[in-house]
């Protein structure tokens, strides 16, 4: 391993800035006109309270963007074993032209040598299974005795593709079967050599209520025996969370094309100003890193990136929805795109479609169908924790850790985390969203925690 | 590297290269340190007025940012080459990479080293081509130090003695030369370049060919040189198709690719000491880029 090169601690502290040139991948001109779609007007978009920032300062923007400082990172083992696996799955649907690579579902896997407990870990929305910061947990869970499974989120293409049952991901419930059912399948294959002693969950961001629905879908079929969660910085309504989301982006980035190639023109420029005064001759990822801290300034600029990089996530998410669930927003579903066609447009029209599209146009119309006596505002009160909220009331095998300043929660949904789950959270001061996962309280805490000696916030 | 693991159909389980986290983390302390202090070095520079302010162009604004769209007229084909490196990637390129992986890391960087001195003959000849001749004396220099004191290029003395490698190659010469990217091209086997880097390659190889530096270019061991030189190439770079998952990411990799080189020009450019101020980057904001 390149150890320089593939920190995860130096990822994750550049992947905020990654993510906005990666929007780069975003841009392209022609104004768009949104076309109003006649069965769309009855559904109205979920509401989302609160600011755009939700609890964010400026320290809790940047700790997103940047992550954890160095310094402060959990000591790690030295050395930490990794396999891969690719699965088949029984349930998959036909896999369409344009999603050839996502065949199988595709997770990480370290092993003890002995007798171990096994945690499974959930990235956040639209990552795979091998994050920096999967990385990061899986590093503290083996150093802590555990055999880690890193699972991709059930809202990242090559999950939809090779393990959804719908192609329609964002339902927590659905989505929270569809883990399930990969899971045992995982475990189910794993070499007889492994020999697991009992089952944890966890997961981050959405992982993290992906977790807590496994657990609670477990406690009826019992396949798994899944001993405890602990949810890592969770939404409480999860497309509240995305709406603030949406009005960030709207807010930070504006709205059309012209803004994204706003937005790109002074990131380009910058850049190779920046460039042009160094005396480097590669745009490698060493400058990159520097660069960040020096591009992004403004609060305005950090949410920018924040919003940005979850822009990125959804487009890939509507794409499939839409080409899985045949809404044909920007999918023909008679005529699929193949391999060689150009996808340019269909990405320029995505990326300045915010969640709410997604959800009157795709998401709602298929579970409406799906689902005889659903509303679209009983499909919004599905997105909310409080769905399993008597479990998470009162099993004492439910955890969770959140910052005061997460940019996705505003004050009332963090009040309902607290209510909720009692002395079973830890509320850390800092941090903003996920930018403090690998820090020694935070690690410390979630191992006490899996480990059943969590004795609440003394520290 | 297919470790044994479970043998059913529906489900396979292979190693990849090991993590760690420890020296991961130790690095990453050393390398903020490092940026904390160049930019306090940057910081104080700045204050102070800089003495060749007359031979840096003036900075680009976002209107001299190139569009936003690519010049791409051979699409289709570069699809479906993507797909094919793609899956040769993962049928063997990566898997050879991750297994050479394995090699203890002093015997790695030794062969990234060897390679790297090896195509300093390379930047001497382009950086004279270019005009370039500080840049090409600092390439000659860093060969004949690294081929002594770093014993056969085995080690990087030369970067230790402050004088960090600056390859260059075909492709900047014949930027230098007025040439554009042109249209965007996906190379079999090679990967994602444009035009003009691929036709750079391609000089670049001849001239390795054509100045056979101690025969080994066509001699007996040249084709198990190539090979590693390759694989040393790949276990060096950081990327794996399609882990993005995105039915995207060629449209993303090409715009990355494209805008990454259009800045590294503009950078060589303004790196000429003789600062020819009129060529700073043309404006190519109504052009897709590459053009």
């Amino acid at each position: 391993m390149q150890s320089s090169d593939t920190s995860p601690a130096r990822e994750s502290r550049i992947s905020g800035w990654l993510a906005c040139v990666a929007t780069a991948a975003l841009l392209s001109s022609a104004p768009m006109a949104h076309a109003a779609d006649p069965s769309a007007q009855a559904i109205a978009p979920p509401p989302a309270p609160g600011p755009a920032t939700g609890l964010a300062d400026s320290a809790g923007l940047r700790a997103t963007v940047f992550g954890a400082a160095p310094q402060s990172l959990a000591p790690m083992p030295n050395k930490v074993p990794l396999a891969e696996i690719n699965i088949s799955l029984p349930w998959a649907r036909p896999v369409p032209d344009v999603f050839w690579f996502d065949r199988k579902l595709r997770v990480w896997f370290s092993a003890q040598a002995g007798p171990a407990p096994l945690a499974i870990v959930i990235a956040g929305t639209g990552s795979d299974g091998n994050t920096a910061k999967l990385s990061t947990l899986r590093g503290a869970l083996f150093g802590a005795g555990y055999h880690v499974l890193t699972m991709p989120s059930p809202t990242f293409p090559g999950f939809i593709v090779s393990a959804s049952s719908t192609g329609v991901a964002g339902d927590l419930m659905q989505d929270g079967r569809d883990l399930y059912a990969a899971m045992r399948e995982i475990v189910a294959h794993l070499p007889r050599r492994v020999r697991i002693t009992e089952i944890d969950v966890l997961g981050y961001s959405l992982g993290g209520a992906n977790a807590a629905m496994v657990k609670a879908i477990d406690a009826s079929q019992g396949k798994l025996k899944i001993h405890r969660v602990v949810m890592i910085d969770p939404p409480v309504s999860l497309f509240a969370s995305i709406g603030r989301l949406d009005k960030l982006f709207a807010i930070n980035v504006g709205s059309g094309d012209d803004a994204i190639e706003r937005l790109y023109r002074s990131l380009y420029a910058e850049l190779a100003n920046l460039y042009r005064a160094s005396d480097r001759v590669q745009l490698d990822e060493d400058f990159i890193l520097g660069a960040a801290a020096t591009v992004l300034k403004s609060d305005a600029e950090f949410s920018a990136a924040i919003a940005l990089s979850f822009r990125i996530d959804l487009v890939n998410v509507f794409f499939a929805g839409d080409l899985y669930a045949g809404t044909g927003v920007v999918v023909d579903p008679k005529h699929p795109p193949k391999v060689g066609d150009s996808l340019e447009e269909t990405q320029r029209r995505l990326r300045n479609m915010p969640f709410a599209d997604y959800f009157t146009k795709v998401f709602a119309p298929f579970y409406l169908k799906q689902r005889p006596n659903a509303t679209a505002a009983s499909l919004i009160a599905d997105s909310r924790l409080d769905i399993i909220g008597e479990a998470l009331r009162n099993d004492p095998d439910y955890y969770a850790q959140s910052n005061s300043d997460d940019v996705i929660l505003n004050a009332q949904e963090l009040t309902w985390l607290e209510d909720t789950l009692g002395s079973r959270i830890a509320v850390y001061d800092h941090g903003g969203h996920l930018g403090n996962i690998g820090e020694r309280q935070q690690v410390a805490d979630m191992l006490q925690m899996l480990a059943g000696n969590w004795v609440g916030t003394a520290h | 590297m297919a470790a044994a693991g479970c043998a059913s159909q529906s489900m396979s389980i292979h190693n990849v290269p090991a993590e760690h986290p420890a020296a991961d983390n130790a690095a990453a302390v050393e390398s903020a340190a490092a940026f904390a202090a160049a930019a306090a070095t940057a910081a104080g520079e700045a204050g102070r007025p800089a003495q060749d302010t007359a031979e840096i162009p003036p900075p680009l604004t976002a209107a001299d940012a190139p569009s936003m769209r690519t010049y791409d007229p051979w699409e289709r084909m570069n699809r479906f080459t993507y797909r094919f490196n793609a899956r040769f990637d993962e049928a063997l390129y990566l898997r050879l990479s991750n297994a050479y992986r394995r090699v203890p890391a002093p015997i790695r960087s030794g062969v990234h080293n060897f390679f790297g001195n090896l195509s300093e003959v390379d930047s001497v000849v382009n950086y004279t081509l270019q005009w370039r001749l500080k840049l090409s004396a600092r390439s000659l220099g860093r060969l004949l130090i690294n081929t002594t004191i770093g014993i056969g290029g085995l080690f990087d003395a030369a970067a230790r003695l402050k004088l960090p490698g600056a390859p260059t190659g075909f492709s900047s010469t014949l930027a230098t030369w007025g040439m554009h990217p042109g249209p965007f091209l996906v190379i079999p086997f090679l990967g994602p370049s444009t035009l003009r880097d691929g036709i750079g390659f391609l000089g670049d190889y001849a001239a390795s060919y054509g100045i056979d530096v101690a025969k080994l270019y066509r001699g007996n061991v040249s084709w198990g040189l190539d090979g590693l030189n390759a694989v040393d190439q790949r276990a060096n770079i950081n990327f794996r198709y399609y882990s993005t998952g995105s039915p995207f990411e060629y449209e993303n990799v090409r715009f990355l690719y494209v805008r990454k080189r259009l800045i590294e020009d503009a950078g060589l450019r303004a790196k000429d000491s003789n600062a020819r101020s009129t060529t700073q980057m043309e404006n190519a904001a109504h052009e897709p880029a590459g053009k």
